[in-house]
């Protein structure tokens, strides 16, 4: 029995190691060529991939945040468009989807079920049936190229949804806390933001995190949105530099997706117990 | 008279929603609807006019409508069944009691997912290049000759689908890996006692309280995949010619590279109704849609 046992554990190991070696190899890839000598992808080879350290360099870095590269914008207006956009989008979405979700879970509104079921068919509609007729209304709107079109655009999906996911987590708090709380003087509105608002904060951290990603990794609509370089995101900038602009350097392309990536992926990491509880809750894939 | 009062007040808290619903996402989609009746593309910019089912008509019966159909029910289910299948196995693995690590481990593992998929697709897409490739680079050390990926069909298949699963496998682990670990301790021991072999506890423990979680967690992934956008508009673009290409990427294409706004309407409009309906069925048969609402 023990030898079985051993066996078991060593092949358990051994697919381990290599479905983690799989896992982490894009990240490593792109983390050692950023700082590598590699000016086109055809330079990069096995060997290159284990570098000796006396031949890093940053000088990719310095390429990617001190250039400009379209219409005289660089690294830092797109990273100040994406953050700008981000920000309202979560702003937007979090306090619109605690809002509506204490109310669906709280107060007695006629026809809710049927909004929460429209909501869920509306959801199976790909977001390319929206982008053409909001574009037309944004367009006839003046909101073409401004930060509040795009941030409506994507506050939209995660305010909605996230109002779903308030409901869900709101109705696993006995009522009995606001119901003291009104006793002792507090009126409705004041129940909420100062009982239900702190007990909530798990499930509206969440909510900022995917209306965040949504608007932080956004292609498809920012492309169709903005048409003006001062205007661009992180996403068309990362397009232009790796599609369209045919002379980028590699290793420039690399450092800009480190520095783009690598942020966002040591926050999950930090708060992954947190957020795949999270994830598996709402049964929704990021 | 209280009572109509308060239900007003009550309205007041989810208007934002409504009014988000209405104009963000019942207008579109039934402007949607509209224009996939109409003529209205490049030809007829804003002077177009009801052309009733002909565009359906034309689209319905057209050969690239048929491949692209069957393209997304490829993408769909084969990305489905390996994804599921690998989280699925690394979900147990994880699971053993006696295994060290396993924070470590799972941590590497979920590296795919908290990577921003945008960024990753474009560091695929260069790796899976035929000549300057790192794929065919390392695959050449153990003797195997560079592959185009991009160009022969069946290849183009392998990697997007290999791709998606490196991007999606850690949400499934993750998954089904708390699911495995609610199950309670207790009926593992008793059965151990009872002298049920390894593969009988799987067989009657494991598999039946799993059931709702494949389940749920198979027609959520469903969805998702049937208009996931970014692995196919990244990494192939649909190419070679509409050989990969799928419907909710077609649609965009149409839209926005040759500005056949009514013919993405058409798809787009087909590609919902294909999948509220699957979705419906796949909801009745398992019964998640009582845990829905």
């Amino acid at each position: 029995m023990k030898i079985w046992d051993a066996i078991r554990l060593g092949i358990s190991y051994a697919i381990l190691a290599i479905a983690a070696i799989i896992a982490v190899f894009p990240i490593y890839y792109i983390v050692i060529t950023s700082l590598s000598d590699v000016p086109t992808i055809a330079s990069i080879s096995v060997n290159s991939l284990i570098p000796k350290p006396e031949s890093l360099t940053l000088s990719a870095y310095k390429g990617i945040l001190f250039s400009t590269f379209f219409q005289g914008t660089g690294f830092f207006v797109w990273l100040r468009n994406s953050l700008i956009l981000a920000a309202g989008t979560v702003a937007i979405s979090v306090a619109l989807a605690f809002l509506s979700g204490v109310a669906l879970s709280r107060l007695n509104v006629p026809g809710k079920r049927a909004l929460m079921v429209t909501v869920y068919v509306l959801t199976f509609f790909p977001m390319t049936v929206t982008v053409l007729p909001l574009y037309l209304m944004f367009a006839s709107l003046h909101l073409i190229n401004t930060y509040y079109g795009l941030i409506l655009a994507y506050s939209s999906g995660t305010s909605v949804y996230g109002a779903y996911l308030v409901k869900l987590f709101v109705d696993s708090i006995p009522k009995e806390y606001e119901e003291a709380a009104m006793i002792d003087g507090l009126s409705r509105f004041g129940a909420f933001t100062r009982i239900l608002l702190p007990l909530s904060k798990p499930v509206l951290a969440f909510i900022g995190l995917l209306a965040f990603m949504g608007a932080y990794t956004d292609y498809a609509l920012a492309n169709v949105f903005i048409t003006s370089g001062d205007m661009w995101t992180l996403t068309l900038g990362m397009w232009y530099l790796s599609f369209t602009n045919r002379s980028t350097l590699y290793n420039v392309f690399a450092a800009f997706a480190v520095l783009m990536g690598i942020p966002i992926m040591a926050v999950f990491l930090a708060f992954q117990r947190y957020l795949t509880r999270m994830y598996t809750m709402s049964g929704m894939k990021g | 008279m209280a009572s109509v009062k308060t239900t007003f007040f009550n309205y007041l808290y989810i208007l934002p929603v409504v009014v988000i619903v209405i104009f963000l996402y019942l207008y579109p989609i039934v402007y949607t609807i509209y224009i996939s009746f109409t003529n209205f593309n490049l030809y007829h910019f804003f002077e177009y006019q009801w052309v009733g089912l002909s565009n359906y008509i034309t689209i319905l019966t057209s050969k690239t409508f048929a491949q692209v159909l069957l393209n997304t029910a490829i993408w769909t289910v084969g990305s489905l069944i390996p994804m599921m299948a690998v989280g699925f196995l690394l979900a147990l693995i994880l699971n053993q009691k006696d295994l060290r690590g396993r924070g470590v481990f799972l941590t590497l593992l979920l590296v795919p997912w908290a990577f921003p998929a945008f960024i990753s697709l474009i560091v695929w897409q260069g790796m899976w290049n035929w000549k300057y490739g790192i794929v065919n680079k390392i695959l050449s050390l153990f003797g195997v000759s560079p592959i185009d990926w991009f160009n022969i069909v069946p290849m183009a298949w392998v990697m997007l689908i290999l791709t998606n699963l490196w991007l999606s496998f850690p949400y499934y682990t993750s998954v089904f890996l708390s699911a495995l670990q609610s199950i309670p301790e207790e009926l593992y021991s008793v059965a151990e006692i009872d002298g049920a072999s390894r593969l009988a506890r799987f067989r009657y423990i494991t598999l039946p309280l799993m059931k709702r979680t494949i389940a749920f967690v198979g027609i959520g992934g469903f969805t998702f995949t049937w208009n996931n956008f970014y692995p196919i508009y990244i990494l192939t673009a649909g190419g070679p010619g509409n050989a990969t290409n799928i419907l909710v990427v077609y649609a965009y294409q149409a839209a926005f590279w040759n500005s056949l706004y009514n013919y993405a309407a058409v798809y787009s409009v087909i590609d919902a109704a294909i999948l509220i309906v699957m979705a419906v069925i796949m909801l009745k048969f398992s019964g998640v849609l009582e845990t829905i609402t």
